[in-house]
């Protein structure tokens, strides 16, 4: 699993890189797939709303095919409802390949996965009965395929499939159940939702505003350059030989009418506890889950940044229990994935997991300023392990020295100014794009830290000239070399700065360790 | 971002969006032979197999005043054979048993033959497996009609109303008359034309196969 989790990874690291450099990454579709779900998820609501006013359960056939045949509203307000779900599907399954190959699919992000798999198959169903409502020919023979499968499952007193032999005209009451699953599942879905974000802090919902008005205008644009067509009734009594199809609701189709009903109810239902059983399989070995992050009351100024900081919304304020008159932060382990933001939060340095706190960084700051291979004057490039770590060993090729990760939103401002007292000519932060971070807001953060003054912020005795962040993704190795050079470049025209002993440095940047306010 | 790589995104989008249309109106074969289709499809109420017992006035009197029945019937449903003979040759055999776990729901034929369009002599039948051993009860039931004033378990629960020993025996005549018939046996000559389903069912009133080949949808 794991080696298919890497290759996945680089599959994903090149496509990221291509959509990047076609659509900017604010735009790029990739990184938005999960708010694109949302925005077409709303698209075929208020279209559905609009096709339900004109379908009749007494005459299905006949209902949808005056809403077609009306070319200027009908017709297009028919096609974007079917393209966006189309689309739905095809969003959903890139964001779930994303989830499945930056690893993020186990442990405290167990329930996200889950409550996606169960988005996706309600999605699926949601399309059936959606295709089924027509009653053209592709409607009957999902249903007789769905009746079919589940007719294997002694259940049922009498078989669905009975209803399409055409022993007796199909009864009103089948299209106003099928009408009912398919009004009723959306609204489930966004029960489902809601669990699916739950554990998010700040949920981003919507794609950017252009993005998202350029993926309506190009499915609505093709509603209308491509007007559906109404496909034959249904006949229980002739065998058509070749239908149109959905390949995105019915892939399966060509699939399983090849099995008997019970071995594609078996690959079916195999397929979806597949989906569902992926949290298990992608569990790192050995390891339950990441170690949550940790807070030491002695050093906790009651600050309230790192509760506001954190992505998911695992650490709370309460009252402390010493004489102290301050809050103090509580992680709540069962929230936290250990993404290390409130480390990069913490002014005092007394919250973050084991080993990745404020005080662990200095002290790898100072293990690494303490190599002897680094030359004066050379700049040091600090990059997120899961963005441009995937090719440090061509930007240590470049001439910097390589400072590496696990977010860059885990970093604390401190590491940069003792970099530069150390006598780096520059620190260059190689950060992942906004939208594409594993800890969600790391390069948010900082950003805001480095350059907006958040809390944790780098002190404004730091020459910012000194100081970049650059967005790039593991798949941008030459915009990050050329970023990186353009920024070496520049260190040399800079005025010289006197370098500080590092016993000096080791006092200056020591973090308060009673309870004053950071 | 260069005019040029502007350019490529948006073929590229403009290309997966017509791309979604391809996909979402694709062709798909479904039945690439011309062949007619033979659908076998009823429901019917398979013949009880049952031992049938009278309750003493006793072993009533023992029950709730709306669970006392004069005669009690224990037993399973009949289970049939389905064939089908394609020009005099056997082309499909099947055991047909009662729906649900216990097999004591009507039994249900679902079933579609491929068959090569033309003309052809079709024979259906439907017969029952298990032996039936003559019941007591409804033969009392049968000489006397449906008034059961003969039954002995009449005589026996003398206080109970007779108008309720009448519906009871009429009810146990009545599921019994509609079950399917031990034999049913369907033999015609069929013209089956290329990709249309000719569909062979239960008429429960007239108690038979019967050919339907079209209409209802």
């Amino acid at each position: 699993m794991r080696a298919l989790e890497r290759l996945a990874l680089r599959l994903l690291a090149a496509t990221d890189a291509a959509a990047n450099r076609l659509y900017g990454a604010r735009w790029n579709p990739l990184y938005q797939s999960g708010t694109i779900v949302v925005a077409l998820y709303l698209t075929i609501v208020v279209t559905g709303l609009w096709l339900l006013l004109f379908y009749r359960v007494a005459a299905p056939w006949e209902s949808v095919a005056g809403v077609t045949a009306n070319l200027w509203i009908g017709n297009w307000v028919r096609g974007l409802h079917r393209y966006s779900s189309d689309a739905a599907v095809l969003a959903t399954i890139v964001h779930a390949f994303r989830m499945f190959a930056q690893g993020r699919s186990w442990g405290a992000r167990m329930l996200a996965w889950v409550s996606g798999a169960l988005l996706l198959a309600l999605l699926f169903v949601c399309g059936w009965t959606g295709y089924v409502m027509v009653w053209d020919t592709f409607g009957e023979h999902l249903a007789r395929e769905g009746a079919r499968m589940l007719d294997v499952l002694p259940v049922l007193s009498e078989p669905i499939s009975r209803q399409f032999t055409g022993e007796r005209p199909m009864p009103s009451v089948f299209f106003f159940v099928n009408l009912f699953a398919h009004i009723g599942i959306p609204l489930g879905m966004g029960v489902v939702f809601w669990l699916h974000i739950k554990r998010l802090e700040r949920p981003v919902l919507l794609p950017p505003r252009g993005l998202m008005w350029a993926a309506l205008a190009s499915l609505s644009i093709v509603a209308v350059a491509r007007p559906l067509a109404m496909a034959p009734q249904a006949n229980a009594f002739v065998v058509p030989g070749v239908i149109p199809s959905d390949l995105f609701f019915a892939f399966w189709i060509p699939i399983v009418r090849r099995l008997n009903a019970g071995t594609a109810l078996s690959v079916m239902t195999g397929l979806a506890i597949a989906l569902l059983v992926v949290p298990a399989l992608t569990a790192r070995r050995g390891v339950k889950r990441p170690a949550p992050s940790t807070v030491d009351q002695e050093i906790c100024t009651g600050c309230l940044q790192c509760s506001l900081d954190c992505p998911y919304g695992a650490i709370q304020m309460i009252k402390r229990t010493d004489n102290r008159p301050t809050l103090v932060a509580s992680v709540d382990p069962s929230l936290c994935v250990s993404c290390g933001i409130c480390a990069g939060s913490c002014a005092p340095m007394g919250v973050g997991p084991p080993g990745r706190t404020g005080r662990d960084q200095i002290a790898q700051v100072h293990a690494f300023l303490a190599e002897p291979r680094r030359r004066a004057g050379q700049i040091v490039a600090i990059c997120c392990e899961h963005g441009a770590g995937a090719y440090r060993s061509a930007i240590a090729d470049h001439g910097a020295a390589l400072y590496t990760v696990d977010c860059a939103g885990n970093l604390h401002t401190t590491v940069i100014e003792l970099l530069l007292r150390a006598g780096a000519g520059g620190v260059l932060v190689l950060a992942c794009q906004a939208r594409d971070c594993r800890s969600r807001e790391g390069p948010r953060w900082l950003v805001e830290r480095l350059y907006d003054g958040r809390e944790a912020e780098l002190q404004a005795r730091v020459d910012r000239r000194r100081v970049q962040v650059v967005h790039v993704a593991a798949g941008e190795r030459q915009l990050a070399i050329s970023a990186q050079r353009a920024f070496a470049n520049g260190i040399p025209t800079l005025p010289r700065v006197a370098t500080e002993p590092s016993g000096d440095l080791h006092s200056a940047c020591e973090p308060v360790t009673t309870g004053g306010q950071s | 971002m260069t005019a040029w790589l502007r350019g490529i995104g948006l073929v590229v989008a403009v290309a997966g969006a017509v791309a979604i249309t391809q996909a979402s109106v694709l062709p798909m074969k479904l039945n690439p032979s011309d062949a007619a289709i033979l659908r076998l499809a009823w429901m019917a109420r398979p013949e009880r197999v049952e031992d049938c017992r009278t309750q003493t006035e006793e072993q009533m009197a023992n029950l709730p005043a709306h669970m006392r029945q004069s005669v009690i019937c224990d037993g399973t449903t009949a289970a049939y054979r389905l064939e089908v003979q394609y020009q005099h040759q056997v082309i499909a055999e099947q055991i047909v048993r009662g729906g649900g776990l216990r097999h004591d729901r009507p039994l249900y034929v679902s079933r579609a033959i491929e068959l090569p369009a033309g003309d052809a002599v079709i024979a259906v039948k439907f017969v029952r497996i298990d032996s039936q051993k003559p019941n007591p009860v409804s033969e009392h039931e049968r000489s006397d009609g449906a008034g059961g004033e003969a039954l002995e378990a009449g005589r026996q629960a003398a206080a109970m109303d007779a108008d309720r020993r009448r519906r009871e025996g009429e009810e146990r005549l009545h599921s019994r008359e509609e079950a399917v018939p031990a034999v049913l046996v369907l033999e015609r000559g069929l013209r089956l034309a290329s990709r249309q389903v000719t569909l062979v069912t239960y008429d429960s009133q007239r108690r038979e196969l019967v050919v339907v080949d079209g209409a209802p949808r």
